[in-house]
């Protein structure tokens, strides 16, 4: 991470001083939250996209969420149709969502209404609604937008009736369409971002269209902006601290593709699956720029088996899934597990079981990625942590399946795949890249599975290398790869195997603890809530709890030292994305808790009484929730220790 | 661009390799197994086409016909049930240097691994396959297959087989980008070895059906074809199999039929007896996937490099008074 | 005869003037008839000027300015009236860039467009502008546009020279870098296996920036030290293969397209002179055996095929031999631009010893002037007697592909011209430019063009790679009527009576010869007054048999500038030069297979025999009918056309049918002493007497292809006989 953006307390935050332009107060703000919601097809995503991009450009820490309605046409003005997207911009880095939204444009009341219920906002958030319906033909239109409009004033947020598709009507023809930019104009306004800035954005967005086209969304833009600066008695500056050095803003799934193109794999076999599929979608643009493959197979099955046969005829390569399609691979990951095949199976995970809920994000894979297939097959499970993360991830896991001859299992979510966040443009280095096969001849004697007896590592004969010739199996086989049924020989195939995960336990280090390494609560987390926490933790800490937390990386093998780190904290709590049974559900006791995943995996290897707290929402567990269920952690140890 | 000089180098050195030199381990394939004569035929083939072991792979799934691999002295992939072709894809992919031969059975490709099956037909990618069917399963013990005739009496089909047999040569032959298909029986091993060799020398998705006896658990069920040369259609041509006059005067049911003629091929493909014998249907005209998919470039760090750049620019925010 | 008469005879035979001299034929600017036509060429739309197209696909290097205006209105115009329109535009575009490109104007065809079309558009005329951009969006081509003169055909060959070359750079360079990169990539994968390869820094260096902390490398290399085996990369194959990469990357033979080759600057191919071609070839030559020879041994290297104890050996001694001749003609071909003329003795036996040799040599060797004195100064005239010579010891090295051709006609030749720079081998191309000078105000193109209708410098080509005979390597067409002494063209004009005569005249060396000034005094022009009908033309005084003394004279017509008809008698040393070129041409006939003597011999010879036997036969038609032949003996019935094997053996010998074996063990299970395998795995019985007749019998019968058949018993004392031999029974 750079230094140059750590955060920073802004001084005088929440302090207004006048505006220049219009005699306006400004206030200075530390971090807003701001959602732009709309049916989807009205471009809400692009407007939040292009505010996210053009406050990074300024230097401002930004998290952007994509708002995803779960169907692909879900009917006009619909709770479940809100599309669009949240934009949390700060100060510092941002890592995550954040809790609710201070300011929300609306393009009609009923998306608005999808994300009130969910409790997406902060009480008196301001509310740009769109007043278009207002006098709608329609009288039950007409009448649900002044019911809700007056529900929201009641409940006290701040609402401003904004004339957006009337002020677009006269710059454009289909006023509908160019609601975006003026929105993102108005937006750019309201926070003191620059205009130019904003304009050279616009001409990226709709860079690929004739000039027209950029032409008619600057003249919105600033028709946006006129506006919020005439028509609005408000308007924020979020100080920003300049960053140094060159950033990159992706999302997840794009640094999952970049990071393949780096990792130096040739060979990428895929199948059709949300959310996992827009990472193939921009590989498959540029993989070829670089003699790159994607391969779309006829089903998850082939495209693994087809992953196995590049990787074992030398070129490693990588497959990339969401659960359902990580299930159907199994077989398969057994099988590149028994011939020590190296692997690397991306799983952008969603919420499960069965077809469960696509769009969104869960943690319920990790079990399944580490036991996954039938019978003993060790293989290494990493978890990106962040959006730069899930870009070094892949060239670590194609090192790691390299040198080990491993499969490796790398694990993102639909949290990470569609947010968005600067982190410091990666310097390529060739050494990245898988050296090429060894096509040189195999020594007299040498063996297809000279396991060491220490670390069960041995070096794999490739196809093309004289003498190596042998035939790889899935069946229990001796060190010549010869089918073999004596009970040692299948006996020193599985030792041999799972000595190879021991000896990358011994090249791991113990992760760091973020706060102090002792203390009354050790929060433990895996995967995309690390954010999340640390800002949770870091809140806390602010105000004397004595809490800290660990995030893993690597949950098989688990690095050396966790026990002793746990040990140094009076409690241990993980933080998850995956069911966990509730304490206060009468039926359940320690005798029948089902315990969320890395809970389950820290109690049964490390014996410590790890308890648990989680979520399947399907939304990104917020900061505030986690400071709450930490509060309530302490609180319930500290009971525990009075009794 | 030739430099002579090697060339007459490697003449000078060329090793002729006999067919002890793709022997692999000693086959565990029952006495008078049809897959024996299958194994000849192909070491025969990589003897004659002096095949270097170490750039030859074998691809199989799970079954009798899968054991193939294991008895071939060059590289091997025993894999998954029904999974040999996507493994074979892959390899193929990567490595376009190799020769990739793919054996698999009709429980195999017909059944577990039919769906890969109809795609690796439309894929054509260059490599042989062989579907050793014996219309039942073996290694499981007699089960009903589905190329299992109907009636037959199987531990799974006790009171005998309920549906028609499934067809492969209509089935492949139905799949567009179908580029070659041959049906050869394992008792006619002459005719075998050249058709075998007709699929390795067409650069494409080469399937050669082969009937197979099975003499644990079906014995007799070849014998009426076994025995009646009558029984079994010998299709040849110019440009297809041609008999050689001993043979001919064996196998008198003959027809002239052009590999190039798709609609015949089908036609012919559905008779089920006599057995027709030889190349149904060549096309080198279809384009291989793999060489629609390799750019062909030259993947030096440095370009890879210029490539990553590229695209990291596209999303690079620069600070400002940088850009 | 009077004496009128006795003074033009006079003329002729002395080239002197006995009684009053009339009008010398230079002073009113006269031309021969025959080129009257062509006073202003860049009216016309003809073969030039050329344009040298940059990039174009092979083929399309070399272009007329005409046809690629042609081109444009095809594709820019359409068929009506619009079309018309545009065609108009384009057409007077062309005759502005002519006329722009005569006036000495070079450059790109673009620039010259440019230009033209701002005159043009000057013009103000309406939808002009329209015309010539969509005719421009329509040209298929840019590049040099170069008029027919004499700095023309050294740039025309240049840049043919280039194509070729670059079409040759392209194969090779493809070549050796997919080389460099398959052997880099052994290195590599061998440095993934060293020591070095697993040192700390090196797996640090393999993770990311943000995952380096996870790990801890020092453990990691120790780990891995410890428990894998070290790479199997010979340290003298790994010398030896970065030894390959070090000079595949510095080669300098061909530039890599863009970016300079590794640093080194690329060697130059265009050479003034044979002797600076042939000292580059030699002081290269060690590189180029050594480049051979690391792309050889780099071959062998990428495909495991380098076997030390082999090659080694080997490639030591093969130094030279690397480097056939066909190695050479991989790399580029030395381009040498030489004039004939100044060329002295020495050099042009350098030249011949050159081309002898079998160098990649392209040699253009340009005369300006074909009708100088000769070598030899003893007053005769010996016209293009340097260039034939030059020509014809060409072709005798018959290795050498040789072209001849005058400026005029090189565009016709340019698939021949790139064939020849294309040849693998020495290529010698003779050209006359035209540009002498000394045929006053007349183009060089048509000077050019008037050497060639005269036979003065005939274009023909040798081409050895096109087949074993003359027939096939051996051309003169191009030439006009090549199958004519001279070629004929009509010639008309009125006479005094102003009635409008038109006649067929050949054009001879004498007509070509009539537009140097320096040859005027060899004509002498009659006044019209003294024309008489003992004045013939030269073509037809030329087919006479003169015996005694000529009592014709033979004369040329002229134009002058009004276009007034004159005659002049020809001296008697240019009518002597006219038959000897006439020879000369004859021999080229001789060559190419035109009135070629033997044949001509030879057929009068078999029509002859033919005419004897016809006669022959009509008399013996008289005589008593042959009788009919006897018809051929009917072959046995029964016969098969070919026995079968089995057939003949004895029945009670045990045998396989071997070829129908099916490889399935049986029998080999039953017995492998006396069944065995062949060379194709199919049984044969390899010893009777291995086992009893029970198991030959057994075997026949477990045999599901039935090929065994158990014969006979050996044994009489082996126990169940008789049960045994009926169950052969169906075997036998």
């Amino acid at each position: 991470m750079s230094e140059t953006l750590a955060a920073q307390p802004v001084e005088n935050a929440g302090r207004q001083a006048p505006s220049p332009a219009s005699g306006k107060a400004i206030t200075t703000l530390s971090e807003h939250i701001v959602e732009v919601i709309s049916d989807s097809g009205e471009g809400a995503q692009v407007c939040g996209q292009s505010l996210g991009a053009i406050a990074a450009r300024m230097g401002n820490g930004v998290w952007t969420l994509e708002i995803i309605p779960a169907e692909i046409e879900p009917p006009a003005r619909s709770t479940e149709g809100a599309s669009g997207s949240r934009i949390r911009l700060g100060s510092g880095r941002m890592t995550n969502c954040g809790d609710q939204a201070d300011l929300v444009v609306a393009f009609n009341e009923q998306v608005l209404l999808a994300r009130l219920r969910a409790g997406e906002f902060k009480p008196g958030c301001i509310v740009l609604l769109e007043s278009l319906w207002r006098t709608h033909p329609d009288k039950e239109i007409a009448a649900s937008y002044l019911q809700t409009h007056a529900r929201l004033a009641a409940a006290g947020f701040r609402v401003y009736e904004v004339p957006m598709e009337r002020e677009c009507r006269s710059l454009v023809a289909d006023a509908r369409r160019g609601a975006n930019m003026f929105a993102l104009g108005m937006l750019c306004g309201l926070y003191s971002l620059d205009l130019r800035l904003a304009r050279e954005q616009v001409a990226r967005a709709f860079g690929s269209k004739d000039a027209g086209v950029v032409a008619a969304n600057v003249a919105l833009l600033e028709a946006g902006h006129g506006w919020a600066e005439a028509q609005l008695d408000f308007k924020f500056r979020i100080p920003a601290l300049r960053s140094l050095e060159p950033q990159i803003v992706v999302n997840g799934n794009t640094a999952l593709a970049l990071g393949v193109l780096a990792s130096g794999m040739e060979i990428c076999a895929m199948y059709p699956i949300t959310p996992a599929t827009s990472a193939s979608h921009y590989l498959s643009n540029v993989f070829e720029k670089v003699g790159g493959v994607v391969h779309q197979a006829e089903d998850e099955i082939a495209a693994c088996s087809f992953a196995i046969g590049a990787s074992y005829a030398g070129k490693c390569a990588v497959t990339i899934t969401s659960g359902p399609g990580f299930s159907l691979k199994q077989e398969a990951i057994g099988l590149a597990v028994m011939g020590e095949i190296p692997l690397v199976v991306v799983n952008v995970q969603r919420g499960g079981p069965s077809t469960g809920q696509p769009t969104k994000a869960e943690q319920g894979d990790l079990l399944a990625a580490m036991f996954g297939s039938h019978g003993d097959a060790p293989k290494v499970v990493m978890a990106a942590s962040g959006i730069e993360d899930c870009f070094y991830s892949i060239i670590t896991a194609r090192k790691i399946a390299e040198t080990f001859n491993m499969v490796v299992v790398v694990l993102s979510d639909a949290n990470l795949a569609t947010s968005q966040q600067p982190f410091p443009r990666p310097k390529f280095s060739e050494a990245w890249m898988a050296p090429p096969a060894d096509q040189s001849a195999v020594p007299e004697g040498a063996r297809p599975y000279d396991w060491n007896a220490l670390t069960g590592l041995a070096r794999r004969f490739v196809p093309g290398q004289p003498e190596g010739m042998h035939t790889l199996t899935g069946l229990a086989h001796d060190r010549r790869s010869r089918v073999a049924y004596d009970p040692e020989i299948n006996e020193e195939g599985i030792h041999s195997r799972s000595l190879k995960l021991a000896a990358l336990q011994k090249t791991l280090k113990t992760p760091p603890v973020f706060g102090d390494p002792e203390g009354e609560l050790l929060v433990a987390g895996w995967g995309s809530t690390q954010g999340a926490i640390e800002e949770a933790v870091g809140r806390l800490r602010a105000e004397g709890c004595k809490v800290s937390s660990v995030h893993l990386r690597f949950l098989q093998p688990l690095p050396p030292g966790i026990k002793e780190l746990m040990q140094r904290f009076k409690a241990v709590i993980t933080i998850e994305g995956n069911w966990c049974d509730r304490r206060e559900d009468e039926i359940i006791d320690e005798g029948n808790r089902r315990y969320s995943a890395l809970a389950m995996l820290l109690r049964s290897r490390y014996l410590v009484d790890v308890d648990c707290w989680s979520e399947v929402r399907g939304q990104p567990i917020k900061p505030g929730t986690i400071c709450r269920v930490i509060r309530e952690a302490l609180e319930r140890n500290r009971e525990a220790a009075r009794r | 661009m030739t430099i002579t000089a090697p060339e007459c180098l490697l003449r000078l050195y060329e090793e002729h390799p006999d067919l002890e030199d793709y022997q692999g381990g000693a086959p565990r394939w029952c006495a008078g197994c049809g897959d024996n004569a299958i194994l000849a035929a192909v070491q025969r083939l990589c003897r004659d086409e002096a095949l270097r072991p170490e750039k030859t792979a074998f691809i199989s799934g799970i079954g009798c016909s899968s054991r193939f691999p294991h008895y071939m002295k060059t590289y091997g992939f025993h894999g998954i049930h029904g999974r040999a072709l996507p493994v074979a894809e892959g390899v193929r992919m990567a490595r376009p240097d190799l020769h990739v031969f793919v054996s698999t059975g009709d429980g195999d490709c017909c059944s577990i691994g039919a769906g890969h099956w109809i795609h690796a037909v439309r894929y054509n990618m260059n490599m042989t396959v062989f579907l050793h069917d014996n219309h039942v399963y073996g290694l499981t013990k007699k089960q009903a297959s589905p190329t299992s005739p109907r009636g037959l009496r199987t531990n799974t089909t006790p009171r005998g087989a309920y549906l028609e047999a499934l067809n492969p040569l209509t089935v492949t032959l139905g799949v567009q980008n179908a580029s070659f298909v041959a049906q050869a029986v394992d008792w006619i091993p002459e005719i075998l070895y050249s058709i075998v060799s007709a699929a390795f020398h067409h650069k494409g998705f080469s399937f050669v059906r082969i009937l197979q006896r099975c003499p644990k658990f079906l014995p007799d069920l070849f014998d009426p074809w076994l025995h009646d040369p009558q029984k079994v259609l010998v299709l040849t041509h110019d440009n297809g199999l041609q008999l050689s006059p001993g043979l001919a005067k064996v196998h008198k049911n003959r027809r002239e039929h052009d590999p190039a003629d798709l609609d015949r091929a089908r036609e012919i493909a559905s008779g089920a007896d006599p057995i027709p014998v030889g190349i149904l249907y060549r096309n080198p005209g279809v384009p291989c996937y793999e060489d629609l998919r390799r750019s062909g470039k030259l993947r030096t760090g440095a370009f890879v490099r210029a490539g990553l750049e590229a695209e990291l620019d596209k999303f690079t925010i620069w600070p400002q008074g940088h850009a | 005869m009077h004496s009128e008469l006795q003074a033009q005879l006079a003329f002729h035979l002395t080239g002197v003037w006995s009684a009053g001299r009339p009008e010398a034929s230079d002073a009113l600017e006269l031309r021969p008839a025959l080129l009257a036509a062509y006073r202003n060429l860049s009216r016309l739309r003809y073969d030039f000027p050329l344009v040298l197209a940059r990039n174009a696909p092979h083929g399309g290097a070399v272009q007329s300015l005409s046809g690629l205006m042609d081109r444009a209105i095809e594709d820019a115009a359409p068929r009506d009236g619009e079309g018309e329109r545009i065609r108009g535009h384009v057409l007077r575009m062309e005759q502005a860039i002519r006329a722009l490109v005569a006036a000495g104007g070079g450059g790109s065809l673009a620039t010259l467009w440019d230009t033209a079309a701002g005159r043009l558009e000057s013009s103000g005329e309406d939808l002009l502008a329209d015309s010539l951009s969509r005719a421009r969006a329509a040209l298929k081509a840019d590049g040099e546009v170069l008029d027919c003169g004499k700095a023309m055909p050294a740039r025309l060959f240049e840049h043919a020279w280039r194509t070729v070359q670059e079409s040759k750079a392209r194969r090779f360079r493809e070549d050796i870098d997919r080389l460099i990169l398959r052997l880099s990539d052994i290195l590599a994968a061998g440095l993934a296996l060293s020591e070095e390869g697993r040192s700390p820094e090196r797996l640090r260096a393999e993770v990311g920036a943000a995952h380096r902390e996870a790990f801890d490398f020092e453990a990691m290399s120790r780990l891995l030290a410890g428990s894998l085996p070290k790479g199997t990369l010979p340290e003298s194959r790994r010398r030896r293969i970065a030894s390959l990469v070090s000079v595949l990357e510095s080669q300098r033979f061909f530039p890599a397209p863009g970016e300079r080759a590794g640093g080194v600057e690329p060697y130059a191919f265009v050479f003034e002179s044979c002797a600076a071609a042939l000292r580059a070839f030699r002081e290269r030559r060690p590189a180029m055996i050594a480049l051979a020879q690391a792309v050889a041994v780099a071959r062998l290297e990428v495909e495991n095929e380098y076997v030390e104890s082999k090659h080694d050996a080997f490639f030591e001694e093969f130094g030279e031999n690397v480097l056939g001749p066909k190695g050479v003609t991989l790399f580029p071909d030395y381009l040498v631009r030489i004039g004939a003329a100044d060329m002295q003795a020495a050099g042009h036996a350098g030249l011949m010893e050159a081309l002898g040799a079998g160098l990649p040599l392209k040699v253009l060797a340009q005369t300006d002037d074909i009708l100088d004195e000769s070598p030899v100064r003893d007053g005769q005239l010996a016209f293009g007697a340097r260039s034939r010579q030059l020509a014809a010891m060409a072709i005798a090295l018959s290795e050498v592909y040789v072209l001849q051709s005058s400026a005029s006609n090189l565009f016709q030749l340019r698939e021949r011209i790139l064939r020849g720079l294309e040849y693998p081998g020495p290529a010698l191309f003779s050209v006359f430019s035209g540009a002498g000078g000394a045929c006053g105000e007349l183009a060089p193109y048509l000077v050019a063009a008037a050497a060639m209708e005269s036979r003065a410098f005939p274009a023909f080509s040798y081409d050895p790679s096109a087949g074993e005979d003359w027939a096939s390597r051996f051309s003169l067409e191009n030439n006009p009527r090549a199958d004519l002494d001279w070629p004929v063209h009509a010639i008309a004009y009125e006479d005094d009576e102003h009635q409008r005569i038109s006649e067929e005249l050949a054009f001879t060396l004498v007509d070509f010869v009539g537009c140097d000034r320096r040859y005027a005094k060899h004509f002498a022009t009659i006044p019209r007054a003294m024309w008489n009908e003992r004045m013939i033309a030269v073509p037809e005084y030329l087919v006479r048999e003169t015996k005694g003394p000529p009592e014709k004279v033979p004369c040329l017509p002229l134009v002058g500038r009004d276009g007034t008809l004159h005659r002049a008698i020809v001296g008697e040393k240019l009518i002597r030069e006219a038959r000897r070129c006439r020879e000369a041409w004859r021999s080229l006939q001789e060559l190419a297979g035109i009135h070629n003597s033997h044949a001509e011999r030879l057929l009068a010879r078999e029509r002859k025999a033919w005419e004897e036997q016809r006669t022959a036969h009509a008399a013996a038609a008289l005589g008593p009918q042959p009788a009919a032949e006897a018809p051929a003996p009917a072959a046995a019935p029964g016969v098969p056309a070919q026995a079968e094997p089995e057939e003949e053996r004895p029945r009670d010998e045990p045998y396989i049918e071997t070829p129908r074996c099916t490889s399935c063990n049986e029998c080999t299970q039953i017995n492998d002493k006396m069944f065995v395998y062949d060379s194709n795995k199919q049984a044969t019985i390899a010893n009777p007497e291995a086992g009893t007749y029970r198991q030959l019998v057994e075997a026949a019968e477990s045999c599901q292809v039935s090929i065994i058949h158990p014969g006979r018993p050996r044994n009489p004392a082996e126990p169940g006989l008789d049960e045994l031999i009926k169950r052969a029974e169906p075997f036998l």
